[in-house]
Protein backbone atom coordinates (compact mmCIF):
# COMPACT_ATOMS: atom_id res chain seq x y z
CA UNK A 1 0.00 0.00 0.00
CA UNK A 2 1.43 3.53 -1.19
CA UNK A 3 0.58 6.99 0.36
CA UNK A 4 -0.28 9.97 -1.99
CA UNK A 5 0.49 13.94 0.09
CA UNK A 6 -0.82 17.04 -1.74
CA UNK A 7 1.73 19.45 -2.67
CA UNK A 8 -0.65 22.04 -2.01
CA UNK A 9 -1.88 21.38 1.72
CA UNK A 10 0.23 18.63 2.53
CA UNK A 11 -2.99 16.11 3.02
CA UNK A 12 -1.72 12.39 3.05
CA UNK A 13 -4.32 9.69 0.64
CA UNK A 14 -3.01 6.28 2.42
CA UNK A 15 -4.12 3.43 -0.01
CA UNK A 16 -4.76 1.24 3.16
CA UNK A 17 -7.22 3.74 4.84
CA UNK A 18 -9.44 5.33 1.73
CA UNK A 19 -11.40 8.14 2.70
CA UNK A 20 -14.58 6.38 4.16
CA UNK A 21 -16.32 9.45 4.92
CA UNK A 22 -16.21 9.98 0.81
CA UNK A 23 -17.41 6.41 0.11
CA UNK A 24 -13.65 5.47 -1.05
CA UNK A 25 -12.78 2.18 0.38
CA UNK A 26 -10.10 1.41 2.39
CA UNK A 27 -7.84 -0.56 -0.16
CA UNK A 28 -8.34 1.77 -2.67
CA UNK A 29 -5.25 2.35 -5.26
CA UNK A 30 -4.50 5.47 -6.38
CA UNK A 31 -5.15 4.98 -9.96
CA UNK A 32 -8.67 3.51 -9.29
CA UNK A 33 -9.67 6.67 -7.74
CA UNK A 34 -11.68 8.80 -10.17
CA UNK A 35 -9.71 11.44 -12.42
CA UNK A 36 -12.42 13.49 -11.01
CA UNK A 37 -11.15 13.24 -7.18
CA UNK A 38 -10.31 16.26 -5.66
CA UNK A 39 -8.04 16.58 -2.55
CA UNK A 40 -10.12 16.42 0.39
CA UNK A 41 -8.75 19.24 2.04
CA UNK A 42 -8.15 22.18 -0.34
CA UNK A 43 -9.53 20.78 -3.50
CA UNK A 44 -6.58 20.31 -5.92
CA UNK A 45 -6.69 17.78 -8.11
CA UNK A 46 -5.17 14.49 -8.29
CA UNK A 47 -2.10 15.53 -10.81
CA UNK A 48 -0.70 18.27 -7.69
CA UNK A 49 -0.05 14.74 -5.80
CA UNK A 50 2.90 13.12 -5.32
CA UNK A 51 3.70 10.08 -3.77
CA UNK A 52 5.21 9.77 -0.59
CA UNK A 53 8.46 8.51 -0.66
CA UNK A 54 11.21 7.76 2.06
CA UNK A 55 14.38 8.94 -0.16
CA UNK A 56 14.53 12.25 -1.44
CA UNK A 57 16.18 12.06 -4.33
CA UNK A 58 15.60 14.83 -6.55
CA UNK A 59 18.37 17.11 -7.66
CA UNK A 60 18.71 20.64 -6.47
CA UNK A 61 17.90 23.06 -8.95
CA UNK A 62 20.58 25.19 -10.78
CA UNK A 63 19.22 28.29 -12.46
CA UNK A 64 21.67 30.97 -13.31
CA UNK A 65 21.17 33.89 -11.20
CA UNK A 66 22.53 36.37 -13.20
CA UNK A 67 19.57 37.47 -14.18
CA UNK A 68 18.14 39.02 -11.06
CA UNK A 69 21.27 40.69 -9.95
CA UNK A 70 22.44 43.43 -12.66
CA UNK A 71 20.52 46.48 -13.49
CA UNK A 72 18.91 48.63 -11.43
CA UNK A 73 15.59 48.22 -9.11
CA UNK A 74 12.87 49.29 -11.38
CA UNK A 75 10.18 51.76 -9.98
CA UNK A 76 6.97 50.18 -8.96
CA UNK A 77 4.04 50.27 -11.41
CA UNK A 78 0.43 52.07 -10.61
CA UNK A 79 -0.76 48.32 -9.85
CA UNK A 80 2.12 47.66 -7.50
CA UNK A 81 1.58 51.21 -5.91
CA UNK A 82 -2.08 50.54 -5.31
CA UNK A 83 -0.96 46.95 -3.34
CA UNK A 84 1.43 48.46 -1.62
CA UNK A 85 -1.07 50.88 -0.05
CA UNK A 86 -3.64 48.60 0.46
CA UNK A 87 -1.07 46.32 2.17
CA UNK A 88 0.38 49.20 4.26
CA UNK A 89 -3.53 50.46 5.41
CA UNK A 90 -3.74 46.97 6.88
CA UNK A 91 -0.07 47.45 8.38
CA UNK A 92 -1.85 50.70 10.46
CA UNK A 93 -5.48 48.81 10.70
CA UNK A 94 -3.36 46.10 12.64
CA UNK A 95 -2.09 49.10 14.79
CA UNK A 96 -5.30 50.23 15.93
CA UNK A 97 -4.40 53.77 13.51
CA UNK A 98 -7.30 53.93 11.72
CA UNK A 99 -7.02 57.75 9.74
CA UNK A 100 -3.47 56.25 8.46
CA UNK A 101 -4.81 53.07 7.54
CA UNK A 102 -8.04 54.90 5.81
CA UNK A 103 -5.41 57.82 4.24
CA UNK A 104 -3.37 54.89 2.73
CA UNK A 105 -6.74 53.09 1.49
CA UNK A 106 -7.70 56.77 -0.62
CA UNK A 107 -3.86 55.96 -2.09
CA UNK A 108 -4.65 52.66 -3.22
CA UNK A 109 -7.59 53.66 -4.57
CA UNK A 110 -6.27 56.43 -6.92
CA UNK A 111 -4.07 54.35 -7.79
CA UNK A 112 -6.16 51.37 -8.33
CA UNK A 113 -8.05 54.12 -10.90
CA UNK A 114 -4.48 54.80 -12.67
CA UNK A 115 -4.03 51.41 -13.20
CA UNK A 116 -6.85 50.65 -15.01
CA UNK A 117 -7.92 47.05 -15.85
CA UNK A 118 -6.28 44.79 -18.80
CA UNK A 119 -9.24 45.42 -21.25
CA UNK A 120 -9.28 42.57 -23.81
CA UNK A 121 -8.13 39.53 -21.70
CA UNK A 122 -9.27 36.62 -20.55
CA UNK A 123 -8.85 33.70 -18.07
CA UNK A 124 -6.44 32.22 -20.40
CA UNK A 125 -4.32 34.91 -20.48
CA UNK A 126 -4.27 34.61 -16.82
CA UNK A 127 -2.78 30.91 -17.26
CA UNK A 128 -0.48 32.10 -19.16
CA UNK A 129 1.41 33.94 -16.55
CA UNK A 130 0.62 31.30 -14.42
CA UNK A 131 3.02 28.68 -16.44
CA UNK A 132 5.72 31.53 -16.53
CA UNK A 133 5.27 32.02 -12.61
CA UNK A 134 5.24 28.36 -11.94
CA UNK A 135 8.15 27.57 -14.99
CA UNK A 136 10.00 30.45 -14.37
CA UNK A 137 9.71 32.77 -11.43
CA UNK A 138 9.25 30.89 -8.73
CA UNK A 139 12.22 28.40 -9.66
CA UNK A 140 14.16 31.48 -10.09
CA UNK A 141 13.25 33.54 -7.25
CA UNK A 142 13.75 30.34 -4.68
CA UNK A 143 17.43 30.01 -6.28
CA UNK A 144 18.36 33.33 -5.34
CA UNK A 145 16.48 33.01 -1.58
CA UNK A 146 18.36 29.79 -1.29
CA UNK A 147 21.62 31.16 0.27
CA UNK A 148 20.05 33.46 1.79
CA UNK A 149 18.44 33.70 5.29
CA UNK A 150 15.60 35.73 4.35
CA UNK A 151 12.83 33.60 6.00
CA UNK A 152 10.21 36.18 5.24
CA UNK A 153 10.88 36.28 1.62
CA UNK A 154 11.15 32.59 1.65
CA UNK A 155 7.98 32.31 3.08
CA UNK A 156 6.08 34.27 1.01
CA UNK A 157 7.68 32.38 -2.11
CA UNK A 158 6.19 29.27 -0.47
CA UNK A 159 2.90 30.59 0.20
CA UNK A 160 2.75 32.15 -3.36
CA UNK A 161 3.64 29.08 -5.08
CA UNK A 162 0.79 27.15 -3.23
CA UNK A 163 -1.69 29.99 -4.30
CA UNK A 164 -0.66 30.23 -7.47
CA UNK A 165 -0.74 26.38 -8.16
CA UNK A 166 -4.27 26.46 -6.73
CA UNK A 167 -5.35 29.12 -9.02
CA UNK A 168 -4.03 26.61 -11.91
CA UNK A 169 -5.82 23.82 -10.96
CA UNK A 170 -9.22 26.40 -10.38
CA UNK A 171 -8.98 27.68 -14.05
CA UNK A 172 -8.58 24.07 -15.65
CA UNK A 173 -11.24 22.54 -13.58
CA UNK A 174 -13.35 25.70 -14.92
CA UNK A 175 -12.49 25.09 -18.51
CA UNK A 176 -13.65 21.74 -17.91
CA UNK A 177 -17.18 22.00 -15.88
CA UNK A 178 -17.41 25.59 -17.06
CA UNK A 179 -20.34 27.00 -14.56
CA UNK A 180 -21.72 24.18 -13.18
CA UNK A 181 -17.91 24.28 -11.17
CA UNK A 182 -19.66 27.11 -9.14
CA UNK A 183 -23.29 27.46 -9.46
CA UNK A 184 -24.06 25.16 -6.90
CA UNK A 185 -21.40 25.85 -4.11
CA UNK A 186 -19.56 28.79 -3.12
CA UNK A 187 -16.00 30.13 -3.43
CA UNK A 188 -13.87 31.77 -0.87
CA UNK A 189 -10.38 33.46 -0.39
CA UNK A 190 -8.15 33.23 2.45
CA UNK A 191 -7.66 36.76 3.46
CA UNK A 192 -4.25 36.37 5.15
CA UNK A 193 -2.63 34.01 1.48
CA UNK A 194 -4.74 34.11 -1.17
CA UNK A 195 -5.91 30.63 -0.86
CA UNK A 196 -8.81 29.99 -3.11
CA UNK A 197 -11.25 27.13 -2.02
CA UNK A 198 -14.25 25.71 -3.92
CA UNK A 199 -16.72 24.41 -1.69
CA UNK A 200 -19.69 25.03 0.54
CA UNK A 201 -18.03 25.49 4.00
CA UNK A 202 -14.01 26.45 4.04
CA UNK A 203 -11.58 24.15 5.45
CA UNK A 204 -11.25 24.77 9.53
CA UNK A 205 -7.70 26.10 8.60
CA UNK A 206 -5.99 27.50 5.66
CA UNK A 207 -4.03 24.52 4.29
CA UNK A 208 -1.67 27.63 2.95
CA UNK A 209 -0.90 29.80 5.83
CA UNK A 210 -2.62 27.94 8.46
CA UNK A 211 -5.11 31.08 9.92
CA UNK A 212 -8.32 29.97 11.26
CA UNK A 213 -11.79 29.81 9.02
CA UNK A 214 -12.80 33.03 10.45
CA UNK A 215 -10.54 35.17 7.99
CA UNK A 216 -11.31 33.04 5.05
CA UNK A 217 -13.83 34.89 2.97
CA UNK A 218 -17.18 34.01 1.05
CA UNK A 219 -16.73 35.80 -2.81
CA UNK A 220 -20.68 36.88 -3.28
CA UNK A 221 -22.40 36.21 -6.32
CA UNK A 222 -24.25 39.42 -7.81
CA UNK B 1 2.72 51.09 24.43
CA UNK B 2 -1.27 51.52 24.66
CA UNK B 3 -3.88 48.67 25.11
CA UNK B 4 -6.17 47.68 22.55
CA UNK B 5 -9.42 45.42 22.96
CA UNK B 6 -10.01 42.70 19.88
CA UNK B 7 -13.52 42.74 19.88
CA UNK B 8 -14.09 39.48 18.27
CA UNK B 9 -12.22 38.03 21.66
CA UNK B 10 -14.00 40.27 24.12
CA UNK B 11 -16.83 38.28 26.04
CA UNK B 12 -17.33 41.33 28.44
CA UNK B 13 -16.16 39.61 31.33
CA UNK B 14 -15.22 43.77 32.75
CA UNK B 15 -11.88 42.94 34.67
CA UNK B 16 -10.29 45.31 32.71
CA UNK B 17 -12.83 48.27 34.10
CA UNK B 18 -12.12 46.55 37.35
CA UNK B 19 -8.27 46.98 37.58
CA UNK B 20 -8.10 50.34 35.30
CA UNK B 21 -6.18 53.24 37.23
CA UNK B 22 -7.57 55.56 34.85
CA UNK B 23 -10.79 54.45 33.53
CA UNK B 24 -9.46 54.19 29.86
CA UNK B 25 -11.35 50.96 29.35
CA UNK B 26 -14.57 52.02 30.07
CA UNK B 27 -15.95 53.32 27.01
CA UNK B 28 -18.91 53.38 24.89
CA UNK B 29 -16.99 52.67 21.55
CA UNK B 30 -15.64 49.25 22.43
CA UNK B 31 -12.16 50.11 22.12
CA UNK B 32 -9.78 51.83 25.40
CA UNK B 33 -9.40 55.61 25.42
CA UNK B 34 -5.69 55.75 24.15
CA UNK B 35 -5.76 59.47 26.07
CA UNK B 36 -6.22 57.98 29.33
CA UNK B 37 -4.43 55.05 28.57
CA UNK B 38 -1.49 54.89 30.66
CA UNK B 39 1.75 53.69 28.42
CA UNK B 40 3.07 50.35 29.33
CA UNK B 41 1.06 49.62 32.49
CA UNK B 42 -0.65 46.66 31.64
CA UNK B 43 -3.04 46.07 34.17
CA UNK B 44 -5.72 45.49 31.80
CA UNK B 45 -4.01 42.60 29.43
CA UNK B 46 -2.88 40.77 32.50
CA UNK B 47 -6.54 40.92 34.05
CA UNK B 48 -8.64 39.74 30.88
CA UNK B 49 -9.55 36.30 30.82
CA UNK B 50 -10.47 36.19 27.80
CA UNK B 51 -6.61 36.96 26.82
CA UNK B 52 -8.54 39.75 24.59
CA UNK B 53 -6.26 43.24 25.15
CA UNK B 54 -2.45 43.47 24.20
CA UNK B 55 -0.35 46.38 24.06
CA UNK B 56 0.60 47.89 20.48
CA UNK B 57 4.42 49.24 20.48
CA UNK B 58 5.01 52.90 19.50
CA UNK B 59 8.03 51.68 17.53
CA UNK B 60 9.60 49.34 15.88
CA UNK B 61 12.40 47.90 14.67
CA UNK B 62 13.54 48.05 10.98
CA UNK B 63 12.85 45.39 8.94
CA UNK B 64 15.15 42.77 7.76
CA UNK B 65 17.41 44.19 5.81
CA UNK B 66 16.54 42.84 1.83
CA UNK B 67 19.08 41.89 -0.63
CA UNK B 68 19.24 43.95 -4.12
CA UNK B 69 18.70 40.20 -6.07
CA UNK B 70 15.71 39.67 -3.44
CA UNK B 71 13.75 42.65 -4.35
CA UNK B 72 14.42 41.69 -8.02
CA UNK B 73 13.69 38.27 -7.81
CA UNK B 74 9.96 39.52 -5.39
CA UNK B 75 9.28 42.64 -8.08
CA UNK B 76 9.21 40.13 -11.28
CA UNK B 77 6.23 38.13 -9.30
CA UNK B 78 4.22 41.27 -8.18
CA UNK B 79 4.49 42.54 -11.76
CA UNK B 80 2.90 39.28 -13.45
CA UNK B 81 0.45 39.00 -9.91
CA UNK B 82 -0.76 42.73 -10.89
CA UNK B 83 -1.45 41.95 -14.27
CA UNK B 84 -3.23 38.69 -13.39
CA UNK B 85 -5.47 41.10 -10.93
CA UNK B 86 -6.12 43.57 -13.98
CA UNK B 87 -6.84 40.98 -16.65
CA UNK B 88 -9.42 39.33 -13.62
CA UNK B 89 -10.35 42.43 -12.84
CA UNK B 90 -11.57 43.30 -17.06
CA UNK B 91 -13.58 39.85 -17.26
CA UNK B 92 -14.75 40.83 -14.27
CA UNK B 93 -16.18 44.30 -15.50
CA UNK B 94 -16.53 42.87 -19.29
CA UNK B 95 -19.36 39.99 -18.44
CA UNK B 96 -22.79 39.31 -17.40
CA UNK B 97 -23.04 36.19 -15.93
CA UNK B 98 -22.72 36.23 -12.29
CA UNK B 99 -20.92 33.42 -11.99
CA UNK B 100 -17.94 34.53 -13.89
CA UNK B 101 -18.26 37.75 -12.57
CA UNK B 102 -17.63 35.92 -9.04
CA UNK B 103 -14.82 33.68 -9.76
CA UNK B 104 -12.92 36.67 -11.37
CA UNK B 105 -13.36 38.64 -8.49
CA UNK B 106 -11.97 35.82 -6.54
CA UNK B 107 -9.01 35.72 -9.14
CA UNK B 108 -8.50 38.85 -8.80
CA UNK B 109 -8.67 39.08 -4.76
CA UNK B 110 -6.47 36.16 -4.47
CA UNK B 111 -3.85 38.07 -6.80
CA UNK B 112 -4.01 41.33 -4.78
CA UNK B 113 -3.04 39.35 -1.31
CA UNK B 114 0.02 37.86 -2.84
CA UNK B 115 1.12 41.06 -4.75
CA UNK B 116 0.44 42.66 -1.19
CA UNK B 117 2.71 39.93 0.23
CA UNK B 118 5.66 40.25 -2.52
CA UNK B 119 5.88 44.26 -1.93
CA UNK B 120 5.55 43.66 1.84
CA UNK B 121 8.45 41.38 1.97
CA UNK B 122 10.52 43.81 -0.54
CA UNK B 123 10.71 46.31 1.96
CA UNK B 124 7.66 47.80 2.79
CA UNK B 125 6.06 45.61 5.86
CA UNK B 126 6.12 48.58 8.29
CA UNK B 127 3.71 52.10 7.60
CA UNK B 128 6.68 53.82 9.96
CA UNK B 129 9.81 52.87 7.94
CA UNK B 130 11.88 54.57 5.98
CA UNK B 131 11.48 52.99 2.79
CA UNK B 132 7.60 54.23 3.14
CA UNK B 133 8.71 57.55 4.44
CA UNK B 134 10.94 57.80 1.11
CA UNK B 135 8.39 56.11 -1.28
CA UNK B 136 5.55 58.75 -0.25
CA UNK B 137 8.24 61.78 -0.70
CA UNK B 138 8.60 60.20 -4.19
CA UNK B 139 5.30 60.43 -4.48
CA UNK B 140 5.23 64.37 -4.02
CA UNK B 141 8.95 64.95 -6.18
CA UNK B 142 7.37 62.75 -9.40
CA UNK B 143 4.75 64.97 -11.43
CA UNK B 144 1.38 63.37 -11.47
CA UNK B 145 -1.79 64.26 -12.69
CA UNK B 146 -4.33 66.78 -11.24
CA UNK B 147 -6.27 64.25 -9.16
CA UNK B 148 -3.28 63.26 -7.45
CA UNK B 149 -4.26 62.88 -3.64
CA UNK B 150 -1.32 65.40 -2.73
CA UNK B 151 -2.95 66.33 0.92
CA UNK B 152 -3.31 62.85 1.38
CA UNK B 153 0.54 61.96 1.07
CA UNK B 154 1.30 64.78 2.86
CA UNK B 155 -0.90 64.01 5.97
CA UNK B 156 0.62 60.77 6.36
CA UNK B 157 4.19 61.65 6.09
CA UNK B 158 2.95 64.31 8.91
CA UNK B 159 1.59 61.57 11.18
CA UNK B 160 3.16 58.36 10.48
Amino acid sequence: MRKFTCSICGYIYDEAEGVPADGILPRTKWEDLPDDWVCPMCGAPKAMFDELVTEITSEPLTIDKADNSSGEIRSLSFAEMSALCSNLSKGCEKQYKKEESDLFNQLAGYFKRKAGVSEGKEFNDIKDLIKNDLEASYPSANNVLADSRDRGALRAMVWGEKVTKILKTVLMRYDKNQNALLEDTNIHVCEICGFVYIGDEPPDRCPVCKVPKIKIAKVLRR
Amino acid sequence: MHAVRNGNLCTKDCLCLYVCPTGATDTETGQIDFEKCLSGCRLCVDACPSHAISLVPDEFPAQQEKSEAIVKALLELSESKTEQEKIAAAVEASTDDPVVRQLAKAISTSNRLMAEDLLREAGYMLPQSQNTRDFLQSLLELEQSDDFPKDVVEKLLKIL
